[in-house]
């Protein structure tokens, strides 16, 4: 329930980001470092860029590389578990050694070097991290159409003549709904996470605006008062962030997982 | 086991090839972008030393003989970068797991024992806000109030500068700057140790040899840890595993906030110098750690659930 309202803030702001923002986050033509007014709701920095303005564009960068990054992993998460459950035999050995390997490699340590060495646009970062991480989404997928692919109707459905597509599209797919929303609010918040940090870290083009990269600007000017209207607001606004997909992905897995329903 | 061993090959080879990935040669990818500015001969004898030895198999060589190359900022071994910096996040982040999963593990069992008080209900609603909140925000906040404002602990670094202590002062001394960064990640990690705990000994309870060992009239404590707690340690261990990975990118960012003088910092300082060579090597080096501790995982679970064994 709170998850839910918060994540409908959320949404808000990023759809109506570039109408509430009231400056273009790029102008650098504001006092520096002046303090809120009416024009500048949160003030100004140092280098001259309205905070408000650059605080929406920030939610809006991160919110969605968390999407992009989520949706991507998820899908080849699915494409892969399904062939590895409905083919089994080598290509499930292959996938699944394949997804074992990359569950062993810290995905960060990949991302820093490619975004070090190469300064790639976000979205080949997000779709590098998607292509790291959909293991743990394949392997869930592929347990759960293992056992479903078992059922009686899917007996019965062969019975009849369905091919393997067909059973697929109508059957598996659908019925393993619940663990797509699982693994996806997942995957968001994983890589809203890494988007924070690595833009914390400075490993992000410095014009493109980051919550991440607005805490590590403003720490610098620490022992001015900047606190509340510099650097708070966007570590409020991450921290609702991750939040908001937490409490998603937890009552996601109460409402889908009635073993844990039990344990609450 | 063996994927292990494969993934700390990619993970050699990626960090082998990427700077040969970049347009130009080697030497210019790597020095152009630095502080470093070559004159011709230099430049000529770096080429020729890297033509000389260009395979894989000898990047593997230096690999493992500690020959990892010169940092262009400060002008020292890589080797000797990291074996500063190590033992700072080593006492940072294995004290803050080893605290955490302890006191996780307990706070767990024992709410799980007193499901449905007033205590454990607010625990859990409590912890499960706290999992939400990442790294970053805490830090910062602990800093804004224990550092900034009321001035209780030190800011920043690992030690305190040029001065001459005792050894026990100087054991206060690190302690008091640790303790910030440690607190930070132990509240990062603690919820998650203990709300899974609490959900494995919740199902473990309910088993049928707890009704036993509770008809053999064991003491409570004794069935809690005994009998029923060993259970729930298996999941805690395999979630530490799966989750490493992520945790290192928010140890990073809460050294770098306190200007830890670990890993993270030196990575974070490598990075805004572009120093090419110190960042491949810091992550090289973070990534076999992780790889390491996740097979040395790999065995530990074998002698916590003996099950595990058999399975082989």
């Amino acid at each position: 329930m709170t998850g839910a309202a918060l994540g409908l803030l959320l949404a808000f702001l990023v759809l109506a980001g570039p109408w509430l923002a009231r400056h273009d986050p790029h102008d650098m033509s504001f006092r520096p470092l002046s303090p809120p007014s009416s024009e500048h709701w949160l003030g100004v920095n140092d280098g001259g860029m309205d905070l408000f303005s650059e605080l929406l564009h920030g939610i809006r960068n991160t919110v969605i590389f968390g999407l992009l990054t989520g949706m991507t992993a998820l899908v080849i998460g699915v494409v892969i578990g399904l062939v590895s459950a409905w083919f089994g035999g080598v290509p499930d050995h292959f996938l699944m050694r394949l997804a074992e390997i990359l569950l062993a490699i810290p995905a960060v340590m990949i991302l820093i070097l490619v975004a070090a060495f190469f300064r790639p646009s976000p979205l080949i970062l997000s779709l590098i991290l998607a292509a790291l991480s959909w293991p743990t989404s394949a392997k869930a997928i592929r347990a759960q159409a293992l056992v479903v692919k078992e059922g009686v109707h899917i007996q019965a459905a062969r019975q009849m003549g369905a091919s393997g597509a067909y059973i697929i599209a109508r059957h598996l797919m659908p019925e393993l709904f619940p663990l797509y929303l699982i693994s996806f609010a997942a995957k968001a918040r994983m890589a809203m996470f890494m988007e924070a940090s690595l833009s914390f870290l400075g490993l992000f083009d410095p014009t493109r605006k980051s919550l991440g990269m607005m805490i590590s600007y403003a720490l610098k000017y620490y022992y001015l008062e900047i606190w509340w209207n510099w650097l708070i607001p966007p570590i409020l606004c991450l921290t609702l962030l991750i939040m908001a997909v937490t409490f998603l992905a937890v009552s996601l897995e109460k409402v889908f997982d009635p073993r844990l329903k039990e344990a609450w | 086991m063996l994927a292990y061993v494969l993934a700390a090959l990619v993970m050699m080879y990626v960090s082998y090839s990427v700077p040969r990935w970049l347009p130009g040669d080697f030497v210019t990818a790597m020095y152009s972008s630095s502080h470093v500015t070559l004159n011709a001969e230099q430049e000529a004898e770096l080429r020729a030393y890297y033509t000389e030895r260009p395979g894989f198999g000898r990047y593997l060589v230096d690999l493992f003989t500690l020959n990892w190359g010169y940092s262009f900022a400060f002008l020292t071994p890589i080797s000797e970068l990291i074996g500063e910096a190590l033992p700072w996040s080593l006492l940072l982040l294995g004290t803050a797991h080893l605290l955490s999963m302890i006191l996780g593990f307990l706070a767990g069992v024992e709410a799980a024992w007193r499901r449905g008080g007033l205590v454990e209900k607010a625990g859990v609603g409590s912890m499960t806000i706290l999992e939400g909140i990442p790294e970053i925000g805490t830090a910062v906040i602990l800093l804004l109030i224990f550092a900034l404002h009321l001035g209780w602990l030190p800011a920043a670094g690992g030690e305190t500068a040029y001065v001459e202590h005792s050894t026990g002062q100087w054991i206060l001394d690190v302690m008091g700057h640790v303790a910030l960064p440690l607190a930070t990640l132990c509240l990062a990690y603690f919820p998650g140790n203990f709300l899974l705990t609490r959900g494995s000994m919740v199902m473990v309870l309910k088993e049928q040899f707890i009704d036993t060992a509770r008809a053999k009239g064991l003491p409570p404590a004794r069935i809690r840890y005994a009998h029923a707690a060993r259970n729930a340690l298996l999941p805690m261990v395999t979630r530490f595993g799966l989750r490493i990975a992520f945790m290192v990118t928010g140890a990073l960012v809460v050294e770098t906030i306190y200007a830890y003088p670990g890993l993270g910092t030196l990575l974070f300082n490598a990075i805004s110098m572009r120093d090419l060579p110190l960042i491949q090597g810091i992550v090289l080096f973070s990534s076999l750690v992780v790889l390491f501790v996740n097979l040395a995982l790999e065995f530990a679970y074998g002698w916590i659930d003996p099950r595990v064994k058999h399975a082989f």
